[in-house]
């Protein structure tokens, strides 16, 4: 890993660039507690839409997945409205606990990528099997903005804090949508995929106009969802995709189909959304690969006829 | 006056058209190329339906159209029903065959499999959006072999050897099938060959996992290729049922949706000497600069779509600067 370039302590306040994008959706409260009980603010950059994948396209290799992609668009839109752009690089949590591959090399591509900008990057590591936690990678952190360890410490331990309380809301509000009347469609989806604004919002909000309840398999009890998944597959090693599982597994009986969303390429999906279509059976099954063609027709034909089926089954078309 | 339902199903290759009554039986039908231009071919298939069409006895009370171009056809004869070609296609089938339990489908660009159970839809599954085993990509491979893709299903039967390609994917498809072609195999076997590849590319993919249970109804542009027919046959080992209105089932499932619907409003086939145009525009006022596409009737806007948000919206009745 690169070590970053600029990391003298400061005394100004200081504003952390946070990319709308990836790992954004799932520690959104944890970065923002923990950047502000700190002093710092934070700026995070636009909803995506065509300009930042566009730039985001012409900055990553081709083979990159579309997430990538937005991800670098993102950053750049970042450059020279911050201090430090975050770009954590998060390996795994433990065995068979494992990130994308992405994820550990995000905060080195970004920096590579722009490398000849003067913007200054900050990361944090979370290693589990290399004896980096959480807590530990954030103190890293702070230290090298200049705090104390204890005030790290502190800091980080209130906005797990937080982050803990929004996640209790956030699971109690999404359960009761499975109690709701009318067609449920269970959305397995990377929350960075299913909650960006430009590729998978659309889908949501296409589907909220059906008429439907598009209901996110990512919000789950993730100890709860991590246990179920290895009872589905035991070899199953991407903790996010076994969060999914998970959920699918808890939630099977209480919804009426489900819509698999992912973005071309991503590794991961190939091979987990294949072994949810042959693992669960009976529940009706939508396929969809996101890429960044402009043409809805495709899609939308795909939705309304899924949703069709669904209400055909209900004998309600 | 007996009320008669008009259904139009505007795929990418192929433009459909029927005209059925109460009883869903058909008045009138015809199928013709959509040639890149689907105003013009549904003006020109609804002057052939007009043709066949009793208007002494019938009135259309209600119009419904399908295929990729659903919605613009649907703005140029005021479509009282807009329906996808999956739903359509179910319908359609399903109210001729009440006991039918799959049905494949194989388009121009899409295909698909749905599985019925009491005459009603279960389950299904649809390719992605990769054109791979579809009608465009047995219709370019005519081309490159330099014979018409209608007379593929006879040359199909010919050969008693068919050759194996590979046809996962549409670019590794061609790669294979020109090296088999310069390697010596005689066409027939290839074109065999070919069909035989769809079948498999489909069942692997939209037919994965599937339990594909007889009666089974194959439908779509494909299943006038008696050859891909008799590969279907094969791979499932069951009789394969294709319906010789199979084409127009999109239509026919459109027409009988229009039919139960309630909406009602009047057809009358001067449309065809109406100008219609359209015209796209970026939107510009945010950063997605969406692409509208806007549809006039004598030079007045009669709908518009592609915007991603209310920004973007046009209103009905502007007319056309030029």
């Amino acid at each position: 890993m690169q070590k970053n370039k600029g990391a003298e302590p400061v005394k100004k306040k200081i504003t952390i660039g946070i990319p709308r994008a990836m790992l954004y959706y799932r520690y959104e409260v944890l970065w923002k507690n923990f950047f502000s009980i700190l002093g710092a603010d934070c700026v995070i950059s636009e909803p995506t839409n065509k300009e930042i994948i566009k730039s985001g396209t012409a900055a990553a290799i081709d083979e990159a997945c579309l997430c990538t992609k937005i991800y670098l668009g993102h950053v750049k839109s970042l450059i020279g409205k911050c201090d430090y752009i975050l770009i954590p690089r998060i390996s795994n949590f433990g065995i068979k606990r494992n990130m994308c591959t992405k994820f550990e090399a995000l905060y080195d591509i970004a920096c590579n990528t722009f490398r000849k900008t003067s913007q200054k990057f900050l990361t944090y590591n979370v290693d589990v099997i290399e004896d980096c936690p959480e807590e530990k990678a954030f103190i890293e952190m702070g230290i090298e903005l200049g705090f104390s360890k204890k005030e790290a410490l502190n800091a980080y331990k209130e906005a797990k804090k937080g982050e803990t309380e929004s996640l209790k809301n956030h699971l109690k509000a999404n359960e009761s949508l499975y109690k709701k009347n009318g067609l449920k469609i269970l959305i397995v989806a990377h929350s960075y995929v299913a909650m960006d604004s430009y590729i998978g919002k659309p889908v949501t909000d296409f589907l909220k106009k059906l008429g439907t309840v598009p209901i996110m398999a990512d919000v789950v009890d993730r100890k709860d969802a991590l246990k179920r998944s290895a009872k589905v597959s035991p070899t199953l090693k991407w903790e996010l995709s076994r969060e999914l599982v998970g959920s699918i597994d808890e939630h099977i009986d209480k919804i009426d189909g489900m819509v698999l969303m992912s973005a071309f390429p991503c590794g991961p999906d190939s091979m987990v959304d294949e072994m949810i279509i042959r693992k669960f059976r009976g529940k009706p099954i939508l396929n969809i690969t996101l890429d960044d063609q402009d043409g809805t027709a495709g899609l939308e034909t795909r939705l309304e006829s899924f949703v069709d089926i669904l209400r055909f089954k209900g004998g309600t078309l | 006056m007996k009320e008669a339902y008009l259904g139009i199903d505007i795929g990418s290759i192929s433009t459909k058209g029927v005209i059925i009554d109460e009883d869903n039986n058909i008045l009138a039908s015809s199928y013709i190329w959509t040639e890149g231009n689907p105003l013009g071919s549904a003006k020109k298939l609804l002057g052939i339906l007009e043709e066949q069409f009793d208007k002494e006895t019938y009135q259309i009370v209600a119009t419904g159209t399908t295929g990729s171009a659903r919605n613009l056809v649907g703005a140029m004869v005021g479509a009282t029903m807009v329906k996808n070609e999956i739903t359509a296609h179910a319908i359609g089938t399903t109210t001729l065959y009440p006991d039918v339990r799959t049905i494949l489908e194989i388009g121009g660009q899409d295909s698909k499999i749905i599985l019925v159970e009491n005459g009603v839809a279960i389950d299904y599954a649809m390719n992605t959006l990769c054109a791979a085993g579809t009608g465009s990509f047995l219709s370019s491979q005519a081309k490159r072999l330099g014979v018409e893709v209608e007379e593929f299903g006879d040359i199909a039967l010919k050969s008693t050897h068919p050759t194996q390609i590979a046809a996962r994917c549409t670019v590794f498809a061609e790669s294979d099938l020109v090296h088999k072609i310069q390697m010596g195999h005689p066409k027939e076997d290839i074109i065999a060959g070919l069909c035989k590849a769809v079948v498999s590319n489909y069942l692997n993919n939209v037919g994965k996992g599937k339990k594909i249970l007889s009666p089974v109804v194959f439908q779509g542009g494909v299943s006038k290729n008696i050859g891909v027919t008799a590969a279907f046959k094969e791979a499932l080992g069951c009789d394969i049922i294709v319906d010789e209105n199979g084409h127009l089932m999109g239509a026919f499932g459109v027409a009988i949706l229009a039919g139960r619907s309630s909406k009602r409003k009047v057809f009358d086939f001067s449309v065809e000497d109406m100008e219609f145009k359209t015209r796209d525009t970026n939107c510009g006022r945010c950063p997605n600069n969406c692409e509208i596409i806007c549809v006039y009737r004598d030079g007045v806007l009669i709908d518009s779509w592609g915007n991603r948000c209310d920004r973007g919206a046009i209103k009905i009745g502007t007319k056309l600067a030029n």
